[in-house]
C-alpha cells in the first residue's frame, strides 16, 4: 500500500481511543460507584439469605433474564405435555400455570393450587386435594376432572418431560376437588417428584380443545398468577397479571417478561443498563463479586453434585482396583480451591447440602490418597482413561484439572467434549469408560436423580448391580422419611464401598435482582429442584 | 391451429410488439439465464446443508425427548417425524414440497416454516438494512474526504479508524458498545427489540447497537476499498485529466466523475457481503436478544430442526443470488456502455 501509516501515529491514535474510552467509562462509573456504595450496604456476602426487606409494593413491571439454551429456551412451546425443556423452564411454566405444590423458602413443600397430598395403601395410591373454586384464566373451572385430564394427557405423551413413576393403574376424580392416583408399586417420593415434573402444571382442557394444541403451546392458558400477552419462542415471553388468580392480593407485579440472554456477561450488562431487573441462574463463579457489587445476589443451595461416572461393565473399570485408583487420585478439595476459590462444599454422596438426605461423610468412602492411587495404577500395569463430558467452559476446566491430578498417579487421560446429542451417543455405545456428570437432585428420587446415574435400567448408568437397584428403588418406594433416609444412607455407603464412582461437589447458581426488588427464591434461599432455583413469582415485588 | 390469423387490432399489435421487444431484450435474457443458473446453486446449497445436518450426532427426536429418553422412545418419535427414512428420500421429500412452495413445519414447535420466516425475516432485514445504511452512508463521505488529499490528516485518521474497525470482531464490538452506550452512558438499550409498529423511535433505538456492531466492519472495509479505487481513478484515468484540464474543481472531479466509476467495485462487494452479513446476524441477534432469523437458525441447529434450517438456508441462498444479480443489473444502469448480451466495442 502506498500510503503507509506509521506505527507511531497508529499507536498515538490507539492511545487517543483508549483515553476517550476511559473518560467515557469514568463519566459513567461515577454514577455507578455511588450506586454500588449503597448496594454493598444492602448486600450480604456469599449465601446472602435475605437482603431486600422492604414492604411489598403492588404494581410495576419486571423483566427477568434467562440463560439462552437452558432456562431461556422453550423451542417446543409451553404446553406442559410437550414442553421437553419444562424442567428448565420452571419460571415461565410456574408463572402461567401456577403449581399444585411448590418448594418455598427454607426448602419446605407448600400447597399452591392443591391443599394436600396424602399417601394411601403404603404409597401405591396418592390422594390429592385441590383448592375449591379455582378457575383458569379463561374462566373455566380448575377441578379434579381438569387435573385427571391433564395427567392422563401428560403421561400418554411420549415426551420424557413426564415423571418416572411406577406403572400407573388409574387416575380418577371421586369428587370435584379430589384426585386419586393409583400405581402398581409404592412411591413414597411422589409429592416431591411433582416439583420437577409436568404433572405439577395444570392446563385448561377447554383452551387446549378450542385453540388446538399448536396454538395452545404458543399462548397457553393456566390458573397461575400471570397470563400470556405474547410469546416469541426462546426469545421473549410477555405476561400480565391474572385478575382471576386465586390468592387475593397476588401477584404483586402488573407484568412480568422473561427474556433470553446469551450469557452471564451479557446479562450483567443488560442489568446494569436497566434493560432487565432480575436474572435467574447466574452460574459463573468468577462474576459473583461483580454481580454482588451492583445487585442483590443470592447464592441458591445446590443440590446436584458432580460425579465421575465409571462404566463398571467395560474395561478398565470393570476392575474394582481401577475404580479405586480414580477415587484415590481425585482430590475434589484442591479442584474447588484452585478453580472456584473454595466456594463449594465437597461431598461424598449423591446429595448436596441444599437437598434432602444429605450426608457430609459416607463411611467407607475412599478418600484422596495419591500414594494408594500410584500403587494401584502400578499393580494394574498402567491406566489409560477415555474421559468425556458435555462441552462447556466450566466442564472443560474441570476435566483438565482432573487430568492433571490423575497424571500425578500415573493415569493417562484423554478428554472428549460433546454436545448433548454426542454425549447421549457415547452412552448408547455402552463402551464408554468415564464421564464427568452431575448426579442427584433435591430429592434423590426426582429428576436427574440417583436412579438416572446408578440404576441398571437407566441408559445413562455405569452401574448394573441388582443390590444397588434394590436400595435405590427402596428409597423411592418408602413413605416414611426416616426409612427413606436409612435406605439412602445404605445406598451411599454401598456406592462408596464398591467404588462405583467418586463424587466431587455441587456448583451453585445465583439469583440476581436489582435493589428494590424482592421475592422468595429471588432474594431469599430456596433449594433448586433441578439446576436453578425457581422464585415464587406471585410473591415477587418492588419494595415501597 | 390455423395457419392464417385475423389481422390484429392496433392496440393489440402495439402490445404484441412491446412483448416481442421485451422478450428479445438482452438484459431480460441475461436475468433469465442467471436465474436458471441459480437453480443448481440452490440445489447444491440445500443438499450440502442437509448433508451437514445429517452428519451431526443426534437428531430432532433425541433433542425433543431429552436426555432421559430411551432408545425405543427415540425410535418411536423418529418414525412419527419421518426421520427413520433414508437420507436421500428425506431430501427428495423436502425438495419436492419446497418446489411447490411448502417448506414444511418445525419439528420442535410445529409452526410452519413459512410463518417462522414471515415473522423473523423482516426483523433481520431491518437489522441488515440498517447496518448497510450506516456503513454506506458513512463510508462514501469518509472515502471521499480521504481521497481528496491522500496522506493528509483526514486521510490518515480515516485509515487508522478503518484499520481499528477491521480489527475488531463484531461480537467483541457488540460487548464494548453495550458497555459504553448502555451500561456507562445509559443512552441505548442493551437487549431486546421493539417492533416498528409499536414505536418507530424505540425500534430504531433498539437497533442502533446491533446494527453498528455489524456495520462498523463493513464501514471500514468499504471506506478503504472506495478510497483506493478513487485514488486510482484520480491518478490514472484520462477523463480525470481532461476534466482537470477543463478547469473543473478537484472536489467536483472526485464526486461527479471518479465516484461514479469507483462505485462498481463497491457494488460488487456490497452484494457479495450480504451472505457474510446474514452470517453475522446469527451471533449478533443472540447477543442482543433480537427475534430474527439468525437467532432462529441458531435455535434450529441446536434442536436439529432440519425443516427450519433448510428453509432458512434456502431463503438466505435465494437472497444472496438475487442480490448478486441485482448488482450485475445495476452495472448497466450506472454505466451505459455495459449492455448485457451485446458485443463489447
Amino acid at each position: 500500500m502506498r500510503y503507509v501509516i506509521r506505527s507511531s501515529r497508529l499507536a498515538a491514535f490507539a492511545a487517543c481511543l483508549f483515553v476517550v474510552a476511559a473518560v467515557v467509562g469514568a463519566c459513567g462509573s461515577s454514577k455507578s460507584s455511588s450506586s454500588s456504595a449503597s448496594t454493598s450496604a444492602g448486600t450480604t456476602p456469599s449465601s446472602s439469605a435475605t437482603t431486600a426487606t422492604g414492604a411489598p409494593k403492588t404494581g410495576g413491571s419486571l423483566t427477568v433474564l434467562e440463560l439462552g439454551g437452558y432456562a431461556g429456551a422453550w423451542p417446543t412451546g409451553l404446553d406442559p405435555a410437550t414442553n421437553v425443556n419444562g424442567a428448565a423452564d420452571q419460571d415461565q411454566m410456574n408463572s402461567i400455570f401456577g403449581q399444585l405444590f411448590q418448594l418455598s423458602t427454607g426448602g419446605h413443600v407448600t400447597p399452591d393450587l392443591a391443599t394436600s397430598a396424602t399417601p394411601e395403601k403404603g404409597g401405591t395410591t396418592w390422594r390429592i386435594a385441590l383448592r375449591p373454586g379455582l378457575k383458569f384464566s379463561d374462566g373455566t373451572p380448575l377441578d379434579a376432572a381438569a387435573v385427571v385430564s391433564n395427567w392422563k394427557r401428560d403421561l400418554a405423551n411420549p415426551c420424557t418431560c413426564k415423571p418416572i413413576l411406577p406403572p400407573v393403574k388409574s387416575i380418577t376424580a371421586p369428587d370435584s376437588t379430589t384426585v386419586l392416583l393409583s400405581m402398581a408399586a409404592p412411591d413414597g417420593a411422589f409429592q416431591n417428584q411433582l416439583l420437577v415434573a409436568n404433572l405439577n402444571w395444570i392446563a385448561s382442557p377447554t383452551a387446549i380443545k378450542s385453540m388446538g394444541e399448536q396454538a395452545f403451546k404458543i399462548k397457553p392458558v393456566g390458573a397461575g398468577p400471570f397470563t400470556v400477552v405474547s410469546d416469541t419462542l426462546s426469545n421473549t415471553l410477555a405476561l400480565k397479571k391474572n385478575p382471576n388468580y386465586w390468592e387475593s392480593g397476588r401477584p404483586y407485579l402488573d407484568s412480568l417478561t422473561f427474556k433470553a440472554t446469551a450469557d452471564d456477561e451479557s446479562a450483567l450488562e443488560a442489568l446494569q443498563s436497566g434493560g432487565a431487573q432480575a436474572y435467574d441462574g447466574m452460574a459463573t463463579p468468577s462474576l459473583v463479586s461483580t454481580y454482588k457489587s451492583h445487585f442483590t445476589t443470592t447464592e441458591q443451595p445446590a443440590t446436584s453434585p458432580y460425579d465421575i461416572q465409571l462404566n463398571t461393565a467395560a474395561p478398565p473399570f470393570n476392575n474394582k482396583n481401577a475404580r479405586l485408583a480414580i477415587y484415590y487420585a481425585t482430590d475434589a478439595a484442591i479442584i474447588d480451591q484452585k478453580l472456584f476459590g473454595n466456594q463449594f462444599q465437597v461431598v461424598q454422596g449423591f446429595t448436596a447440602p441444599g437437598g434432602l438426605f444429605y450426608y457430609p461423610n459416607v463411611p467407607g468412602y475412599p478418600a484422596y490418597d495419591i500414594n494408594k492411587a500410584k500403587s494401584l495404577v502400578k499393580s494394574l500395569g498402567g491406566l489409560n482413561v477415555n474421559f468425556f463430558t458435555l462441552a462447556s467452559p466450566v466442564n472443560q476446566n474441570f476435566m483438565e484439572a482432573l487430568q492433571t491430578l490423575w497424571k500425578g498417579a500415573g493415569i493417562n487421560t484423554s478428554i472428549h467434549l460433546y454436545s448433548l446429542a454426542g454425549l447421549i451417543q457415547q452412552f448408547d455405545t455402552k463402551k464408554w469408560q468415564a464421564a464427568l456428570q452431575t448426579a442427584g437432585a433435591w430429592d434423590p428420587a426426582a429428576g436427574v436423580g440417583l436412579g438416572f446415574r446408578f440404576l441398571s435400567q437407566s441408559p445413562f448408568s455405569g452401574v448394573h448391580d441388582p443390590k444397588l437397584d434394590a436400595l435405590i428403588l427402596g428409597g423411592q418406594a418408602q413413605v416414611n422419611p426416616t426409612a427413606r433416609d436409612q435406605t439412602y444412607q445404605k445406598a451411599a455407603q454401598y456406592i462408596a464401598q464398591n467404588a462405583d464412582g467418586p463424587f466431587l461437589f455441587p456448583l451453585a447458581s445465583w439469583n440476581v435482582a436489582v435493589h428494590g426488588v424482592q421475592g422468595p427464591g429471588l432474594t431469599t434461599v430456596i433449594p433448586s429442584v433441578v439446576v436453578n432455583t425457581a422464585p415464587l413469582w406471585q410473591d415477587v415485588s418492588f419494595t415501597q | 391451429m390455423s395457419s392464417t390469423s385475423a389481422p390484429l387490432s392496433a392496440p393489440l399489435a402495439a402490445r404484441a410488439g412491446r412483448a416481442r421487444r421485451l422478450a428479445s431484450s438482452p438484459t431480460l435474457s441475461f436475468i433469465v439465464r442467471r436465474l436458471l443458473a441459480a437453480i443448481p446453486v440452490l440445489l447444491g446449497v440445500t443438499f450440502l446443508s442437509f448433508v451437514v445436518m445429517n452428519s451431526l450426532p443426534g437428531d430432532a427426536a433425541q433433542e425433543l425427548l431429552g436426555a432421559q429418553a430411551t432408545p425405543a422412545e427415540i425410535h418411536q418419535l423418529e418414525i412419527k417425524l419421518g426421520l427413520d427414512k433414508p437420507f436421500l428420500t428425506r431430501y427428495w421429500d423436502w425438495l419436492h414440497q419446497a418446489v411447490i412452495g411448502h417448506l414444511g413445519h418445525s419439528l420442535s414447535s410445529g409452526q410452519s416454516v413459512a410463518s417462522i420466516l414471515g415473522s423473523d425475516l423482516p426483523v433481520t432485514f431491518e437489522l441488515v438494512g440498517f447496518a448497510f445504511v450506516i456503513s454506506l452512508a458513512l463510508a462514501v463521505p469518509l472515502a471521499l474526504v480521504s481521497a481528496r488529499k491522500p496522506n493528509g490528516v483526514a486521510d490518515r485518521l480515516s485509515m487508522m479508524f478503518s484499520m481499528a474497525g477491521l480489527s475488531i470482531a463484531p461480537y467483541v464490538l457488540a460487548l464494548v458498545l453495550v458497555y459504553v452506550f448502555a451500561v456507562k452512558l445509559n443512552v441505548l438499550p442493551a437487549i431486546g427489540w421493539v417492533p416498528p409498529g409499536q414505536s418507530v423511535w424505540q425500534n430504531i433505538r433498539y437497533l442502533i447497537l446491533p446494527a453498528v456492531s455489524i456495520g462498523l466492519g463493513l464501514l471500514c472495509f468499504y471506506t478503504r476499498l472506495l478510497r483506493a479505487d478513487l485514488l486510482e481513478q484520480m491518478q490514472g484515468e484520462d477523463y480525470v485529466v481532461t476534466a482537470r484540464a477543463k478547469g473543473v474543481r478537484p472536489w467536483r472531479v472526485l464526486t461527479r466523475h471518479a465516484l461514479r466509476n469507483s462505485l462498481f467495485g463497491l457494488i460488487t462487494v456490497v452484494a457479495l457481503n450480504l451472505g457474510t452479513l446474514l452470517g453475522f446476524t446469527v451471533v449478533i441477534e443472540d447477543i442482543f436478544g433480537i427475534p430474527g432469523i439468525g437467532h432462529e437458525l441458531l435455535q434450529a441447529i441446536d434442536n436439529r430442526d432440519i425443516p427450519v434450517i433448510e428453509g432458512i438456508v434456502f431463503v438466505f441462498a435465494v437472497i444472496v443470488v438475487l442480490c448478486n444479480l441485482a448488482a450485475d443489473v445495476l452495472y448497466s444502469v450506472l454505466d451505459p456502455r455495459i449492455r448485457y448480451g451485446r458485443p463489447t466495442e
